[in-house]
Parts: structure tokens; sequence; C-alpha cells
């Protein structure tokens, strides 16, 4: 428990879970916003309205392709430790260093749970406002409006973990951010557009977070636009699993490999 | 017989084809400074590491009172280091730094301001870490170190960026920390420094310990602290 309440002072005297707090508050209102209040049929290429359950689904689906936001709060929380060279003052203090990176990833995976309510929360806000400016009446009832929402909040908070866990086995804040950005934002696309790989999609993080938050609409362009067919993602069920599954390994990973390492 | 406060034995560590320290053995003795002397690169700081926990040794043991420090219950209560004046966020108060490293350590909040205090940190103890002098930094990293109210005290290069007063502070207090009974192992390269703070002199140069001794001892024969300091690692060999 010391641990946790170590990490907890931490968050809070580097103003980390504020700044957690705004990102959020940003990430699911701009982009849900602007989409309800535009009109998704009105948007390059049109998608369906919000006068469809489809449509619904798009614009409270469309903050998880900010996910990388909460996956680079927990990079780059870590590496700072690395960066400062705090991380020696704090394996002084708690010198078993699994112990101290288990309670970071606890930490960081409550934050980001926080991060993807308030995110879910102002997303789902942005869209009544924009709905109730253009006149349209939404054809989904609010308790199945609730259910993406939690899965988008589920799913940042395992971005978080999977950040943290990156930051802790890179060390290097440039070569973490490097990666986060590189694999979920080039490497994924690039995969999905290679024949035969792309099948494997569904298992990729990405993919699981398409499959968990039923947002699809970005693969499913991309798929129209190469030609290729689009591989079937799995049930939101599979695809919670398989990010926590990914979650699970990288914390593992983190936790691990750390306790070998010297720190000089 | 009880443990001995800090005891090394065959300590190595070789990083690639490098070997930072090779079979090093000391000790450190309660109610005396025992300064650990050595020219920059010489293995202070890696063998420093190796005895709390933050570098693996390649053979040998380094111990403090019989054991590893990661083996001990509550080790910041018994061991405080400064090794690394940068172990501080820069966007953090003091006082935020130490409340956050009591509550990892398993400390009372209370030695927060008992620590500001002592080491006359006080003053600017709201202030932002990024804001300070390096002495500054150096008196923080010592209330960091001070906070378990520890037996031990491990301290690489303190006194570095301290300014005169600073030094004479750091000398008294470590006098009177050894004084009370407690331990102190103090690593430097200032000579003088040393001489005028140490009891018992361990010399490191090129990752071997060439002397070791009470200062009494090894400035026998009218010799002065640096005509051994300069015998030692002029010639690279064991004297």
């Amino acid at each position: 428990m010391k641990l946790i309440h170590g990490e907890l002072i931490k968050l809070v005297t580097l103003r980390l879970a504020l700044w957690t707090i705004l990102l959020a508050a940003a990430c699911g209102m701009l982009l849900t916003g602007a989409l309800a209040l535009i009109g998704p049929e009105n948007a390059t290429p049109p998608m369906p309205g919000l006068d469809t359950v489809e449509g619904v689904e798009i614009v409270l689906g469309l903050p998880a392709v900010l996910l990388f936001v909460p996956a680079l709060i927990g990079t780059i929380a870590v590496t700072s430790e690395y960066r400062h060279r705090t991380i020696g003052t704090t394996f002084l203090a708690a010198p078993r260093r699994g112990r101290v990176l288990g309670a970071k990833l606890i930490v960081y995976a409550l934050l980001g749970l926080t991060y993807g309510i308030i995110c879910s929360a102002a997303s789902g806000v942005a869209l009544y406002v924009g709905v109730a400016a253009r006149g349209v009446a939404i054809p989904v009832p609010v308790g199945e409006i609730v259910v993406p929402l939690l899965q988008l909040a589920l799913a940042a908070a395992v971005y978080m973990v999977l950040g943290v866990s990156i930051g802790a086995l890179a060390r290097n804040q440039l070569v973490a951010i490097a990666i986060v950005l590189g694999y979920f934002y080039v490497l994924e696309f690039v995969l999905m557009m290679i024949p035969g790989v792309n099948s494997l999609y569904p298992i990729l993080p990405g993919g699981a977070t398409a499959s968990l938050t039923s947002f699809s609409f970005l693969t499913d362009a991309l798929a129209e636009q190469t030609s290729l067919d689009a591989a079937a993602l799995a049930s939101p069920l599979a695809g919670a699993g398989i990010l926590l599954a990914y979650a699970g390994v990288a914390g593992l990973l983190a936790t691990i490999v750390p306790l070998r390492r010297d720190l000089r | 017989m009880s443990a001995a406060p800090i005891e090394i034995t065959r300590l190595a560590k070789r990083f690639g084809t490098v070997d930072a320290v090779t079979d090093a053995t000391f000790s450190a003795a309660p109610g005396r400074v025992t300064g650990f002397l050595g020219p920059n690169g010489a293995g202070k700081s890696t063998t420093l590491r190796m005895l709390l926990g933050l570098i693996r040794p390649s053979e040998g043991t380094a111990l403090i009172l019989g054991k590893h420090y990661r083996d001990h219950r509550r080790p910041a209560r018994l061991v405080g280091a400064v090794l690394d004046i940068a172990g501080a966020h820069p966007r953090t108060t003091a006082r935020q730094h130490l409340r956050t490293y009591s509550a990892l350590s398993g400390v009372s909040p209370k030695r927060v301001d008992a620590v500001l205090d002592e080491t006359g940190t006080a003053e600017y103890a709201d202030r932002r870490i990024g804001t300070f002098s390096t002495g500054m930094r150096q008196r923080l990293a010592l209330a960091t170190a001070l906070l378990g109210d520890p037996e031990i005290l491990v301290l690489d290069e303190p006194s570095n960026g301290l300014d005169p007063a600073g030094i004479v502070w750091l000398r008294t207090f470590l006098r009177a920390f050894a004084a009370s009974g407690r331990t102190v192992l103090l690593s430097s390269h200032l000579l003088g420094e040393v001489e005028q703070t140490a009891d018992d002199m361990v010399l490191i140069d090129r990752g071997r310990v060439t002397r070791t001794g009470s200062l009494c001892d090894l400035r026998s024969n009218g010799k002065s602290l640096e005509d051994v300091f300069l015998r030692a690692t002029q010639e690279g060999a064991p004297l």
C-alpha cells in the first residue's frame, strides 16, 4: 500500500492527474462534438447519420482514434523517472523493483480507467449537445449508449498500462514515444495493407480495440481503398480478452525485465 | 558477533570488457566516518551502487549489517544514501519530493519537516527543485537520505556544488552523525575534504582497493594523505 500511496502522491504533485482529466475531457468532447455538430452524413467521405444506430456507434467510437493519448501519458510518466533520474531514489526507498513497477501499473491502470470514464462521459455529453443543436433524434436509448462508452473506458485503461510497460522496458523517453506512436499509428496500418498478414489484424492491439469499441470505420475505409478484404473482427468480449492479455503480458515483462538491469 | 554496518568482500563488476571494480574488500565501522577515496572513474560510484542494490555485482558480496540492501525489511530506515543530486523531479517542490519518498519508504510524513530543518532546506522547501542551485540540491539529497533517520549514511561526492559554508556545515554534520555511534561511508576525490572529515580511509584506483586503514596509520612516517594517495594511484598497483 505504501508504494501505491507514493505513486498517487507523484500523480498529484506532478499534476499528471489533472492533465489526464483535462486531456480526457478534451479528447472525448472534441471529436465526438465536432462530428455530431457537423453531422456524419456531411463528412468526407459521408458516414451514416445520427438518426441511425450505426451513425451513433461511429460518433461514440471516434475517441478510440485518440487512445494513443493515455498510452503516451503512461509512457511519459515512467520514462520521466529515468530522464530525471528519480528512479534511483525510488529504488533506494523501495528496492524490490517488481513491487514498485507493480504499484505503478495498478495506479496507472486506475488513472487510465479514470481517463476512459471522463473521455466517455465527455463524448456522451458532446453527442447529446450536438444532436440537440441540430434537432436530430437519436435512435438508441441511453442505456445502450453507456455500453460502448464503458468499453472505451476499459480500452483506455489497457492502453495506459501498455504505455507504462513500454516506458519501463524502453526507459529512453524519445524511444518509448516513438515505439508507441510508431506501432499504433504506422506499423499496424502497414500490416493491414499487406495481403495475408492483414488477417492477423483482429488479434493485434488495434484490431482488438476495434472489436471492443465496435469502431471499425477507419479500418473498413482503409480496406476499401486498398481493395483488400477487411479481416472479420472478434466479438467485443473477445476483443476485451485480447487487450487484457496484451496488458497482462506487457505488465509482466515490465515488472520482470527491470529486475536484473543495472542502474548506473 | 554482530555484523559490520558495511562489509564488502571480493566485490567485482565487469561492464562488457571493462573491469569497473575488481576484488574490492573493505568495511566501515560504527561511530566512524570512512572515506572512500579515489580519482574520477576509479570505481567508487559503482561500488556504492552495488552496495545499495542498484548494480548487480559480477562477483563478491556487499552487505549492510550482514544482509543485502534489498533484503532488509525497511532499508530506508537503516541506510540513507546520496548518490545522485539529479534524483528529484524539477517540477516538484522540495517538500513534495520529500513527502513522496517518505511514503515510498514507509516513513512518517512528520519526518519531512524534521529533515528540512536538519539540513537547512526549510527556507526553500516550497520552491520548485528546478530553480535550485547545485548546493541546494545536494542538501535536498541529504534530506532525502535522512528521512528514515538511518543508522548508516552512504554518500557519493556529497560536497560537490556546496559553497565553503556548506562544506563546513556538512563536515560538522557528518562528524556529529558518526559521534552518535552511527556509520558514514563517504566517497570523494577531494583529498583535503576527506582528510578533515574521515577517521578511516579506503583508497581505490582503477577498480582496485589499494589501501585501507585509519587516517593516522596511512599518514604514519610523516607522509601526508596526498603523498599516500598519489603513490597509490600513480603506480596503479597495490602498495
